[in-house]
């Protein structure tokens, strides 16, 4: 015998109930800007690149300040806590109510190496390409990420380098770090 | 560690290597291999299945393997039925989910699977699936694969330790030495000289291609039981005495530092003290030789010598046999190849082998009785490790 009390509500009569109000508050914006026609040359499930507008990720403003030509990432409000990669919520103190930072433009190599073969589709023609970990300066962060300006033969570790934004050809944004001196 | 004693009680690996097999041909030539290996093993009492699969996906367009590779091996598993994925460990994440089960009482006789296939038309295409291991959306878009990153923990190893290209060729050709007595192995009839190795291409400066393990097409099974169930298989089953894993990040931004690989030190730590040994106590390891660079680092994060020291270790022999610990004895992934899910189980199966004496005389570990196996997964960014104990009573 059944003891769900609970009152039953028809198919049909959830099918036709008038729509629930919109909720007060929204962490994303009502109506998220279109994604850019040209997006994805690869398939999706073949690009690294992310999606980067407000229907796809909470993180958009990440991708919108590097159209304005800054890297930054989140800081929790409440311990202060600096991120890489950007979250939505605070791994320490698990807060979701994280404040903007821009990084330092300046940092130093780490390590580095170089892609002489075996690059990911869509990234055979960079062949040969340089990638390190680089110290931002000021800031406490180690962010791995392609290295231009000169070629692997070329860099040292402790080489300065600039964090670089770029439009990758179909509007998305993304980083990189080129050689300084 | 509570629960009931349980052990490796047969196994069998494929040949590895470029295989004209799909995904699913070498899950019925691992299932077949499996019966021929251990003919007390009836299909009908195997009431589990863990499948060690890193990337079907990916490589075979396939998912929801687990029963996939249940009906290629003509098996119908009654309890448990799950496939386990831990990239580059995904086969030891089988095997420890596959001991987590015996143990507690929930399956008496489990089957351990890894299978991977990983030589496609379009080498671009199974790169990106290396790629997508990491952090595919801050670190993927750079290029992020596992050579430069590894050769990034050996440059760091050379820059603070003064270790060198000959010490890398050193770890090679110890395991291809070893690969040249296993039949199985990618590279078992190649012939790897240190003076050849250092002439090798560079994928990633500083490491040649001779620094890193291949692209690899292979399976590999194990069958596990409780101690009642053991002694019917065989009179050298592998008891597994301890078990330890431990991940403290991925994006490679959170690596800290590249040559000090603490969650190996912690994993190991934490098997051997389940099995009450010390790391001296070990008469052969399997570790996780991705690149030459691993198994130096991975030297020192055991403890086998002292940090910094892993590159003079290995030039001096000390991994190898007549040395302190015979290390990679199979051929390790260098020599053998690593098809990312099989490997973990491959390994198990040498020291089942080894155990039983049943691998040829020029890499049988003279009457080994404690061996640990670790595999690693990603960007060294997760370390599994279990230790092993031949024969005895449970």
């Amino acid at each position: 015998m059944s003891t769900d009390t609970r009152p039953r509500r028809s198919v049909t009569s959830a099918l036709v109930s008038p729509p629930e109000p919109p909720a007060a508050k929204s962490a994303d914006p009502p109506t998220p800007p279109p994604r850019p026609k040209s997006a994805g040359k690869l398939p999706f499930l073949l690009d690294f690149f992310p999606l980067e507008t407000a229907d796809q990720t909470r993180l958009h403003r990440f991708f919108e300040r590097l159209g304005e030509g800054r890297l930054s990432t989140t800081r929790c409000r409440r311990d202060g806590e600096l991120h890489w990669p950007p979250r939505t919520a605070c791994p320490k103190c698990h807060l979701e109510e994280l404040d903007w930072v821009d990084l330092p433009e300046l940092g130093h190599l780490y390590a580095f190496s170089a892609v002489l073969a075996g690059a990911p589709l869509g990234m055979e023609a960079d062949v040969p390409f340089a990638v390190g970990l680089v110290d931002l300066d000021g800031a406490p962060l180690r962010l791995f990420g392609r290295i231009e300006g000169r070629p692997w033969t070329e860099l040292r570790i402790g080489q300065p380098v600039r964090v670089e934004t770029y439009d990758i050809g179909d509007g998305r944004m993304f980083y990189r770090f080129r050689t300084v001196g | 560690m509570s629960g009931r004693s349980v052990a490796i009680v047969g196994g069998v690996t494929t040949k590895f290597g470029v295989r004209p097999s799909t995904w699913s041909e070498l899950a019925q030539e691992v299932g077949a291999a499996l019966f021929r290996a251990v003919p007390e093993l009836r299909a009908d009492e195997v009431d589990s299945l863990f499948v060690g699969a890193a990337e079907p996906e990916r490589f075979a367009f396939q998912s929801h393997v687990a029963p996939l590779a249940a009906e290629q091996m003509g098996l119908t598993p009654t309890h448990i039925l799950q496939r386990n994925e831990l990239a580059c460990a995904s086969g030891q994440s089988a095997i420890r989910s596959a001991y987590a089960a015996i143990a507690s009482g929930l399956s008496d006789v489990a089957v351990a699977v890894g299978l991977e296939k990983m030589n496609i038309p379009s080498m671009a295409e199974a790169n990106s699936a290396m790629g997508c291991v990491m952090d595919r959306s801050w670190d993927g878009p750079h290029g992020a694969t596992a050579p430069p990153f590894f050769a990034m923990v050996a440059q760091r190893h050379m820059l603070e330790y003064g270790t060198t290209e000959e010490q890398l060729a050193a770890v090679s050709e110890k395991n291809h030495r070893f690969a040249n007595t296993n039949p199985t192995a990618q590279f078992h009839e190649k012939t790897f000289s240190r003076d050849k190795l250092l002439r090798l291409p560079i994928i990633a400066p500083p490491l040649r291609l001779g620094d890193c393990s291949s692209m690899t097409d292979g399976a590999a099974a194990v069958v596990l039981t409780s101690e009642e169930g053991a002694r019917r298989f065989t009179d050298t089953p592998a008891w597994i005495r301890g078990s330890g894993q431990y991940s403290d990040f991925h994006n490679l931004a959170n690596a800290g530092s590249l040559t000090e690989w603490t969650g190996l030190t912690r994993a190991a730590r934490e098997a051997l003290s389940g099995a009450g040994i010390g790391i001296h106590d070990l008469d052969l390891a399997e570790v996780h030789d991705c690149f030459s660079i691993s198994e130096i680092v991975e030297y020192e994060a055991l403890g086998l010598c002292a940090p910094g020291e892993g590159g003079r270790f290995a030039a001096d022999g000390r991994g190898d046999l007549g040395g302190d610990l015979v290390v990679n004895p199979r051929g390790g992934l260098l020599g053998c190849g690593h098809p990312l899910g099989a490997t973990g189980i491959a390994q198990a199966v040498e020291v089942f082998q080894q155990f039983s004496s049943a691998v040829p005389a020029a890499r049988q570990v003279p009457d080994p009785e404690w061996a640990l196996v670790h595999n690693l997964s990603g960007s060294a960014n997760v370390h599994s490790v279990m230790v092993y104990q031949r024969g005895g009573a449970a």
